[in-house]
């Protein structure tokens, strides 16, 4: 069987309206995948920057998986949350990027959006605060059903993985 | 462990530069943290630099240039080792505070790699936890910094990032294609060449930009 590590950090995240952020993520495979070593999903730490406007988490990935299959090569999904001065935390954006599948160092940046929801949703969250959220968490990284969701720009995550492959090769595979 | 199943990890470098602009007097403690499969075959595993001023012109940078020279051995990339650097430095009253904790990767592919690492401190987790820290001039401090390594238990810390420190890499590994591992893509115009010609060929353009490592 082919194993691949994944190695690196989730840096941080920038060009949010507001700092103050964390971050949860998790690893989607395919069902030919299986993971031997290595967290596949967590929460990073509250980062409330000095004196710029990227919140920096420096998260570490290590994570060794191993397939049968390429099919449902690993994503990396995000969920970028605030966090105010009261604990309170509030959805900043949706996100995912796959692992690269050449092996080296890779410096990712991923896009993230958040649901804009209807007018009358986004009258109340400007004077309440809290904003939409997706039910299903699967809309972050599949494509199916996405046409019914409006959405808007967020930041950005940032991510520096390394990737080692073996036993590609052996089976033909060229990466 | 059995010879035929190891591979080697030669890390030379050094913690270049800081950016510290609410400070004026810092120095770095680092110490490597790595996986049960790890060990270390040569080299200090901590280490202390020594204390530096900011500089006095516009760059306001700190500079250590202090070595790091380390080699592992492993059977397995799976917890591959981490570099972690606290930043000290003093505060109003000559006490000892910490000024930063961060945390990277070594690079997993042969070569120079040049890494800016955010450095941020832990907060006090409640109102008054702040106030008896600003009475009493002590600061929240991780016990054991190896937690900034770890993906476990990150979601109940909240830090301030105030800082950066720069750290270049180079790197140098042994037998890891002769176990099947692939660092560096697969290149087409290698291909009818032997295999461990492409890996010779990519580390010695590394060697020969570092005189350095012409010896190993």
């Amino acid at each position: 069987m082919a194993e691949l590590h994944i190695i690196g950090q989730i840096v941080g995240a920038s060009e949010f309206p507001e700092s103050s952020l964390f971050c949860k993520w998790g690893i989607h495979t395919g069902g030919a995948w299986k993971t031997l070593a290595g967290l596949r999903d967590g929460q990073t730490q509250v980062d409330n920057p000095v004196s710029h406007d990227s919140a920096y988490w420096a998260h570490p990935i290590d994570i060794h998986l191993t397939t049968k299959g390429l099919q449902g090569w690993p994503k990396i999904h995000f969920q970028v949350w605030h966090q105010d001065s009261h604990g309170r935390s509030e959805l900043y954006g949706y996100g995912f990027c796959h692992v690269p599948t050449s092996p080296g160092m890779h410096e990712i940046v991923c896009p993230t959006w958040r649901p804009s929801g209807s007018f009358q949703e986004q009258v109340s969250q400007f004077f309440l605060g809290g904003s939409p959220q997706l039910k299903n968490h699967d809309l972050i990284y599949s494509g199916a059903d996405r046409y019914r969701l409006s959405t808007i720009a967020m930041g950005k995550v940032h991510l520096r993985l390394g990737v080692i492959l073996r036993n590609f090769d052996k089976f033909g595979i060229e990466c | 462990m059995a010879s035929s199943s190891v591979f080697l990890l030669m890390v030379g470098g050094q913690i270049e530069t800081g950016e510290f602009p609410e400070f004026d007097d810092i120095y770095c403690k680092y110490c490597f943290t790595y996986g049960q499969d790890w060990l270390i075959t040569s080299g200090l595993e901590e280490g202390l630099t020594q204390v530096t001023k900011k500089s006095k012109d516009e760059r306001q940078i700190f500079t250590w240039n202090f070595p790091l020279d380390i080699t592992f051995k492993s059977t397995n990339p799976f917890g591959w080792p981490q570099c972690i650097v606290q930043a000290y430095g003093l505060d109003a009253f000559g006490t000892e505070v910490v000024r930063g904790y961060g945390v990277c990767h070594v690079p997993i592919t042969p070569g120079r790699h040049k890494i800016q690492i955010p450095m941020f401190v832990p907060e006090s987790s409640s109102q008054l936890q702040k106030f008896t820290a600003w009475i009493l001039g002590r600061r929240p401090e991780f016990i054991d910094p190896r937690v900034v390594a770890s993906g476990e238990g990150r979601e109940v810390t909240r830090v301030r990032s105030q800082g950066f420190v720069t750290i270049s890499f180079n790197v140098v590994m042994k037998d890891m294609k002769k176990l099947g591992y692939d660092v560096i893509p697969f290149r087409s115009d290698f291909i009818h060449g032997p295999r461990e010609c492409r890996n010779e060929r990519h580390i010695n353009r590394n060697m020969m930009k570092n005189r350095s490592f012409m010896m190993f």
